[in-house]
């Protein structure tokens, strides 16, 4: 056994035993819950009717699930799933003080927060995806959409759950401000310019779904290659900034 | 031969709160206290050496490596720190596993159940150390920090908590620490569990090293500082003019006609004499109560001179 799977594997399993709570992971499933039954609340609903998105005529069902995957699972669901989970990886020790017996280790501070933010995707992935592949399934708008919503949430979650990681390393308040950014940045001002949506996660996991699903979405659009790059590029610098944030911060 | 940890003029401030102040000091194998009142810059000090944390102005090395910079030179230092949580769904076995683990040890389970063992915790104990009362959670921390063996153990009030004679345990294991040659630094603002060390001391207090040496030169010094003693008795003027050609009485401030505030230099003297000299006088004691026998104003004795 190599010497960083000796000392990830312990920390993952450490992170994933002090992370999953009872609450947190009935209030979150709660959510999927509701999703799943809105989703087949849609299904029953559908006409085969056809409907005008942007310049393009599609099919009303298909937009229906799309439009409620983006609003409900990329929008909702992922990030919120992900700041829960991944800002408590080091932030719930960083807080109570049991850090210090991770920081005191001969152990890489990459690897510390390489295995905190494998745990919160491990754990964040089937409250996340699970639900929502039922709810885009139970709304028949075709296999096409159930694929491109676990592609989309699954890069979603890669992104959030490292740049909420960071966030738990940098502020005690990660929570407060994790829904500031997923409610005012990503909801309202990268909805209002093509710039500042390019800077949210959201229009690149949107972006993704419009290209497997093969409805494109209303808002900004990102090339194909830059969806899948974007996001992991964002998580692998969220990661390489935590770690510098690890390496350098006081240790209480 | 490497000093064990070398603090070089180090300070370390909080923005306007300065928590330590140009402390130098060098220390090598044996038991070290670090004596001071809550709030003197001790666990600051402490998280200092250990690398926790950057010192403003000066440097400190351990065992010849920056521990702020070395990861390998965290296998040689042991920490207790001051704070009482620990992951909390872990057993104590756990605990102190996932540490020997992280630590790179080869046999993590033996070294884990010899740790438990010399705080004499139950290794099979399955509850979860959340469970755990205050006192079995310090010793948890203590096994974790000794798991490896360290060179360097730097405990932050590790007798917190603890019953007189896990107390008593704990302070015989550090001193046979001290003596295998390993340099153990004891934080502790009660005097008793320092004397009971028989170590070497180090008095911190308002973030400045006021004194340091042998634990008897340290007592004796805080012994020779003026007392203040409220004295009531019938007649406290009377008393007052006898007592102030007495030998050690620096001072005799009458408050009222029952009432006075002496200063001796020589505190167990005049408890001797206070009841003699009233007899002699007539006068009737009712009460006499030493003013700043605690622990604050003897560290601001040594500060401060006052």
């Amino acid at each position: 056994m190599t010497a960083a799977r000796t000392t990830r594997l312990p920390i993952f399993r450490l992170v994933l035993r002090t992370q999953v709570t009872a609450p947190r992971v009935a209030a979150l499933g709660a959510l999927g819950a509701v999703g799943v039954v809105v989703g087949f609340a849609l299904g029953a609903a559908a006409d085969g009717g056809m409907a005008i998105e942007g310049k393009a005529v599609v099919p009303a069902d298909v937009l229906a699930g799309a439009r409620f995957v983006n609003t409900f699972g990329l929008s909702l669901l992922a990030p919120v799933t992900a700041l829960v989970f991944a800002a408590a990886s080091l932030g719930d020790m960083d807080e109570d003080g049991t850090l210090v017996y991770l920081w005191l280790r001969p152990v890489r501070r990459s690897r510390i927060v390489l295995a905190a933010f494998s745990a919160s995707f491990v754990v964040s992935w089937p409250i996340v995806v699970v639900p929502l592949a039922i709810a885009a399934a139970a709304t028949r708008a075709g296999p096409a959409l159930v694929v491109g919503a676990v592609a989309a949430a699954t890069v979603a979650l890669v992104a959030y759950s490292a740049i909420f990681c960071a966030l738990g390393l940098v502020t005690k308040r990660s929570l407060v401000w994790g829904l500031l950014y997923i409610f005012i940045w990503e909801g309202f001002v990268a909805t209002a310019a093509d710039s500042a949506a390019r800077l949210a996660v959201r229009t690149y996991a949107r972006s993704l779904l419009g290209d497997v699903s093969g409805l494109r979405l209303a808002g900004t659009y990102i090339e194909t290659a830059a969806v899948w790059i974007v996001p992991v590029t964002v998580a692998v610098l969220a990661l390489e900034f935590a770690t510098w944030r690890l390496s350098r911060r006081d240790i209480a | 031969m490497t000093t064990a940890i070398e603090v070089d003029h180090v300070s370390k401030w909080f923005g306007e709160l300065v928590a330590v102040s140009d402390v130098s000091f060098s220390l090598d194998a044996g038991v070290t206290a670090l004596l001071g009142p809550n709030g003197a810059g001790k666990s600051t000090l402490l998280r200092i050496m250990c690398g926790l944390t950057e010192p403003s102005q000066g440097a400190v090395r351990v065992l010849g490596g920056n521990p702020r910079r070395s990861i390998q030179l965290s296998r040689r230092i042991g920490l207790v720190p001051q704070q009482e949580a620990l992951f909390s769904k872990y057993s104590a076995f756990e605990f102190v596993h996932l540490a020997a683990v992280l630590l790179g040890l080869p046999r993590p389970r033996a070294a884990s159940r010899a740790a438990l063992q010399m705080v004499e915790l139950d290794s099979d104990d399955p509850r979860p150390v959340g469970h755990y009362s205050k006192g079995m959670r310090q010793r948890v921390k203590v096994a974790q920090a000794l798991v490896a063996r360290p060179e360097v153990v730097v405990l932050d009030e590790p007798l917190t908590g603890l019953d007189p004679r896990q107390r008593l345990h704990l302070i015989e294991l550090f001193k046979d620490l001290g003596d295998e040659g390993r340099c153990v630094v004891v934080s502790s603002h009660v005097l008793d569990e320092v004397e009971r060390l028989g170590s070497r001391v180090l008095v911190l207090a308002q973030g400045r090293l006021a004194a340091e040496g042998d634990f008897r030169a340290i007592r004796d010094l805080m012994d020779d500082r003026p007392h203040r003693v409220r004295v009531r008795c019938s007649d406290a003027k009377a008393l007052a003019s006898t007592l102030l050609s007495t030998t050690g009485i620096v001072g005799a401030q009458v408050v009222d006609g029952t009432t006075m505030v002496v200063e001796t230099t020589q505190a167990a003297l005049f408890r001797r004499r206070i009841a003699i000299i009233a007899r002699m006088k007539d006068v009737r004691l009712q009460e006499v109560v030493p003013l700043d026998d605690d622990l604050e104003s003897v560290f601001r004795y040594l500060v401060d001179g006052t």
